[in-house]
């Protein structure tokens, strides 16, 4: 992906947000279903077009105690893994 | 779970037939009247916000209401996927196209009692089972996935090698599901003509186990005799291995309220619908995820399954208590007055003593569902 895009979420797609603060990321158009960790449902949340990797990032950062080196990394590869499946977008 | 992840939804209290073994009808869920599309759809779109992925349309006949195009696609809009529970007689070519065309079609399912005519009509009335083959014909040609659920009962016992050989080899079924017609609606009041009694139990259970071996496991069941044989013959193996050795089991037969709820036709919020005396709201009225979070009469059903069934009088003595669920709460209501309670009819120790045989099963080659 760019990493200056601000991809947004399909609206068409449901997130269940649990008590355990895992969540199901829900394609109602295929019945797929995927289970989200922590991590995920945050950046999930700010793929809103006005967020930028940098901007999740640093909000990431600013809530967690602890970053490891590869988080970025790990929240690109998520994001285009997102846009592959038709999960996220740019806003045209 | 913050939210139900799938209602079961009453859509119309009306139907076409009057079938002798129904739940629904002479049931609490018999409201004598429906809910106006607006009130239906208005309540899709809280659903939507509360993110239910899936709804199970029943009555009723769904298919009853001239309204269920736009019903649908008020789940669809709403984001939500959807399966149908009919007895399939309503089924035109221009419903499954529709339905096939929204993407969103979990499932159609069709009831399906006798191998003919006369045995199916017997249940549901003259000129049903040609229309319930046709309709399961639409729904395969516009590639729905059917679903085919058949309810043993008295009068059909003895056909269900005939009902399994039309359904598979004729029409082209991958399988199909089955249950007993249950002490409840209507069926409590034929109960006599229709319910199975032990050695019913006993012959069916056996045919249906060597049907599973003849069609490779393709006839499944989440109640009924074919679940009480795998259920009964996994406790009568624990018994032999733990002996008197076991602590007591619970009541942890149901777990529907964990994941979902239900809605009478009338909008009555309810547990299940076959617990639809127990109002615990009513929708675009009370908030659902209220009700889910914290109607106390859920949180009772939910911590049910902390009851022992050390203490039920009913269980005292009993070699099968540590392997017991305790079965549906429904059947223990309708059959003993009590939802806290093990079922009777779900009873081995009650159906051994009764003369029942339990099915020879090579459990390394079948399974349940």
């Amino acid at each position: 992906m760019k990493e200056t895009g601000k991809p947004t979420a399909n609206p068409m797609l449901v997130l269940r947000e649990e008590f355990d603060d895992w969540a199901i990321l829900f394609d109602p158009d295929t019945g797929d279903a995927h289970a989200l960790n922590p991590i995920s449902v945050f950046v999930w949340k700010r793929l809103d077009g006005h967020h930028s990797v940098d901007d999740i990032m640093s909000e990431l950062v600013k809530s967690c105690d602890d970053v490891p080196e590869n988080a970025q990394t790990e929240v690109i590869k998520f994001i285009d893994e997102l846009l592959e499946q038709g999960y996220a977008g740019y806003e045209i | 779970m913050r939210t139900p992840r799938q209602v079961d939804i009453d859509v119309t209290n009306r139907c076409n037939l009057r079938c002798k073994f129904c739940y629904h009808f002479e049931s609490a869920g018999d409201v004598g009247r429906d809910l106006s599309t607006a009130e239906w759809l208005q309540f899709f779109e809280e659903l939507n916000r509360l993110h239910v992925m899936s709804v199970t349309l029943a009555g009723g006949e769904p298919f009853f209401r001239s309204d269920f195009k736009e019903l649908i696609t008020g789940l669809v809009n709403n984001r939500m996927r959807y399966g149908i529970l009919s007895n399939g007689t309503l089924i035109t070519e221009e419903t499954a196209a529709f339905l096939k065309q929204t993407g969103r079609c979990n499932f159609v399912q069709v009831s399906i009692d006798g191998s003919k005519p006369d045995i199916h009509d017997y249940i549901r009335g003259s000129g049903s089972f040609e229309k319930a083959v046709r309709g399961i014909e639409i729904c395969k040609k516009h590639r729905l996935t059917v679903d085919i659920r058949v309810t043993l009962h008295k009068k059909n016992i003895h056909d269900v090698e005939n009902i399994a050989e039309l359904l598979i080899e004729r029409l082209g079924i991958h399988g199909f599901s089955t249950n007993a017609a249950s002490y409840m609606g209507l069926c409590a009041i034929n109960s006599d003509a229709l319910s199975l009694d032990t050695a019913d139990r006993s012959v069916v259970m056996q045919k249906l186990v060597d049907l599973n071996k003849k069609y490779d496991n393709r006839i499944t069941a989440t109640a009924g005799p074919l679940a009480d044989a795998h259920m009964w013959n996994r406790m009568e193996k624990a018994r032999r291995i733990n002996g008197e050795n076991t602590k007591p089991g619970s009541l942890t037969g149901c777990g529907c309220v964990i994941e979902k709820i239900a809605i009478r036709a009338d909008g009555v919020i309810v547990p299940c619908n076959m617990l639809s005396h127990i109002e615990l709201g009513r929708i675009n009225q009370d908030s659902l995820e209220y009700v889910w979070q914290h109607h106390p009469m859920l949180e009772k059903m939910r911590t049910r399954s902390g009851i022992s069934l050390a203490e039920f009088e009913f269980c005292r003595g009993c070699e099968y208590i540590g392997t017991c669920t305790g079965n549906c709460p429904a059947l223990a209501y309708t059959t003993f007055g009590e939802i806290d309670h093990p079922s009777p009819d779900a009873c081995l120790r009650r159906f051994l003593q009764d003369g029942g045989v339990l099915p020879v099963i090579d459990e390394s080659r079948q399974t349940m569902e």
